[in-house]
């Protein structure tokens, strides 16, 4: 049994999908994991660390909250939103990277990983204008607190996007060569990404949103 | 390879991926209408209710991008509840320090 035959098997209750056909046997669908468990607990982990980030901001931001929005006030935020947007957007053609990948559409598998991949250099792009637009106006990490609040989590997010680039390295290696293809692995790839996405979310509300 | 129908995919799980994306984007325009609601074209001005909605609107995201992106929707029961366990608790830390920061300052 091929790797990916396998990692469709729990697909279904019945016999496991052939690569490119509809499952058969029974048609209600088993309940799954995606990806592997131990990337679930990363992502939770990631989301309870992040969350005690942007709950130590928001308690110091309660305390003076006219500094803070005096600073805010120095986001953009139409490139906030673009980010958003950006990584939104990529989230989605990652379902659809691994929704073709099930359905053994590997080039359009591949096309959809290569667009969620130039989407994320885009927004790349975008949070590297707006630190440059902020450094050259005189801010950087140590201007005031709400600058080192926003420097660390756009930076930390930032890190977590390199390590996004290397998931999808993983995902466009695992689809070029069908013998060493593992539906499991390209799964456990797209969940990394979505909680690169995740994790803007809340980022972009506490930073750019809130008042 | 590559030769397979698109169809192969089926077109239901691609729209609702769709409808699903414009929600996203929906609110995530929606949070710009809030705060305008609240500047204007001013200085930016405090709101304990647009921080609220925003927290709010961002945890209803989330779990949409669990449920859907992440497709914890078809997941165990055990992921589902622990990922909306999950929300719950990033929405109660994030409005509690909030409002306690408030509070004690």
């Amino acid at each position: 049994m091929t790797e990916i035959a396998r990692a469709e098997q729990p697909e279904t209750a019945g016999q496991p999908a052939a690569v490119g056909q509809p499952p058969a046997g029974e048609s209600k669908p088993a309940r799954v994991v995606p990806g592997q468990p131990d990337m679930w607990v990363l992502v939770l982990f990631e989301a309870l660390a992040f969350t005690a980030y942007l709950g130590v901001y928001l308690y110091h931001r309660a305390a003076d909250n006219a500094s803070f929005l005096q600073s805010q006030a120095q986001l953009s935020p139409w490139l906030g939103t673009i980010d958003t947007l950006l990584l939104l957007t990529s989230s989605l053609f990652m379902l659809r990277c691994v929704q073709a990948s099930r359905a053994g559409q590997v080039r359009a598998a591949m096309v959809n990983v290569v667009v969620t991949g130039l989407l994320g250099v885009a927004f790349l792009g975008c949070k590297v204008t707006e630190w440059v637009r902020l450094a050259r106006a005189g801010h950087g990490f140590t201007s005031n607190e709400f600058f080192t609040y926003y420097f660390f989590l756009t930076g930390i997010h930032f890190l977590h996007l390199l390590i996004g680039f290397v998931t999808i390295g993983v995902l466009v290696y695992q689809l070029r060569r069908r013998e060493r293809r593992s539906q499991e692995i390209v799964e456990t790839c797209a969940v990394y990404w979505h909680t690169v996405d995740l994790l803007w979310v809340l980022i972009f509300s506490l930073l750019y949103v809130v008042r | 390879m590559g030769t397979e129908p698109e169809a192969a995919i089926g077109t239901e799980p691609k729209r609702r991926a769709l409808l699903v994306w414009l929600l996203l984007s929906a609110i995530t325009l929606g949070y710009l209408a809030l705060d305008w609601s609240v500047d204007g074209h001013g200085a930016y001005r405090a709101s304990t209710v647009v921080t609220t909605v925003a927290i709010v609107a961002a945890l209803v995201k989330v779990r949409f991008i669990f449920r859907e992106f992440m497709r914890v929707r078809n997941a165990p029961v055990l992921l589902c509840r622990l990922t909306d366990l999950w929300v719950l608790l990033i929405g109660a830390a994030l409005l509690g320090s909030y409002f306690a920061g408030m509070a004690v300052h």
